[in-house]
């Protein structure tokens, strides 16, 4: 799963998901991708779960590019706590997607395998997605 | 070749009004040209603009009508586009003398198939799929055609110094960009399967506490921070 090395802080605000996302929108390395068309908080193992869906499904052929990063912790505070006493323990890390993020970009495969690599990776994500190719944006 | 023909009207309308002008079906677009004394503001139809650009690309050249005046040999030199919907906001149309040359991006189309790749032992990645080039207008070509059969073995590339274009073109990017690669197919892909999920995730939560130590907060911080609440709670 994807996780920063090394971080300099360990707890993060929570920030804003506003608008659209501006970087990262174009495919820039395969011919094929998967599109954001939500916001959201997209988890390292949603991440990983979704890619290893690719790749299983691609088998040898193909290759991956994951094009976000969980570089954004969550904090939980543990059970039964009451509230107060700061905030909770690093849970899990997240990657902050907003709608027109490109999360997979796929290359050296046809078409079809490609879309149905990306439809198996959506249903692991847990936002609205949809498939862009390079020919499509020519 | 067909010839390209396109329709614009002056448009008046400039800054977010132009949003009424889009929900209307007009895209809005600008006209200018080392020959203009000012750039022209233009609204095109849409349906119209949306064929003319699917069938010019970058590299063809369309014959522009603004309003009722005199035709123009233009080029389309930026679409604008939703990230999302892929619809177009808005066009740059530079206007191009036949005698003066011109610089432009061309797509790079790669043909055939490698040998390796045939084989199964490997993956053809592309690299740039623009190149830069500088030619008059009347040599434009819509694509320059790459052939990677010649890509034998694994980790050989092709870079734009192999490309074979015309003497009247010149190529602006730098020779040693790459073009295509037939990278070799990692058998990690199926190593990675499901035997090491949990392994996998124990690994996170000792490279969490890892993290910490390497930032200077040692994981007894934590355990600190902990120890109040244990306190607060016990008092009540």
């Amino acid at each position: 799963m994807l996780l920063p090395k090394r971080v300099k802080y360990r707890k993060t605000h929570r920030g804003r998901m506003k608008g659209k996302e501006t970087r990262g929108v174009t495919l820039d390395f395969g011919d094929y991708g998967l599109q954001a068309l939500q916001p959201c908080w997209m988890t390292s193992r949603q991440i990983e779960a979704a890619r290893r869906a690719v790749v299983r499904f691609v088998k040898r052929g193909g290759k991956v590019w994951i094009r976000v990063f969980p570089d954004h912790s969550v904090t939980v505070k543990g059970a039964e706590t009451r509230m107060g006493g700061g905030k909770g323990a690093p849970d899990h890390w997240v990657a902050v997607v907003k709608p027109g993020r490109v999360i997979f970009e796929i290359g050296g495969v046809k078409e079809d395998v490609a879309r149905e690599a990306m439809r198996l990776a959506s249903h692991k994500l847990p936002i609205k997605t949809q498939f862009i190719s390079r020919m499509e944006a020519q | 070749m067909e010839e390209i023909l396109l329709t614009a009207q002056p448009r008046t309308v400039i800054g977010k009004q132009v949003n009424a002008m889009r929900r209307a079906g007009w895209i809005p677009a600008v006209l200018y040209g080392r020959h203009l004394d000012q750039p022209l503001t233009l609204q095109i139809d849409e349906k119209i603009l949306k064929d003319v650009v699917a069938k010019a690309g970058r590299n063809r050249l369309i014959r522009l009508t603004v309003d009722s005046g005199a035709p123009r040999l233009v080029l389309t030199r930026e679409v604008q586009r939703n990230s999302l919907s892929g619809r177009i906001v808005h066009v740059d149309l530079q206007e191009v003398s036949m005698t003066e040359k011109i610089t432009t991006n061309v797509p790079l189309v790669l043909v055939g198939t490698s040998p390796a790749v045939t084989r199964g032992e490997g993956l053809l990645i592309h690299g740039i799929d623009t190149v830069q080039i500088r030619l008059l207008p009347t040599d434009l070509i819509p694509h320059i055609e790459v052939d990677v059969t010649g890509l034998a073995s694994l980790n050989q590339s092709l870079f734009v110094k192999d490309l074979k274009v015309s003497a009247k073109i010149e190529i602006l990017t730098p020779d040693d960009e790459m073009v295509a690669k037939v990278v070799p197919v990692k058998e990690e892909v199926i190593a990675v399967e499901a035997p090491v999920a949990a392994a996998e995730v124990e690994v996170i939560k000792k490279g969490k506490i890892e993290e910490e130590g390497v930032e200077g907060e040692a994981p007894a911080a934590g355990a600190e921070a902990k120890k109040p609440e244990a306190k607060k709670e016990e008092k009540k």
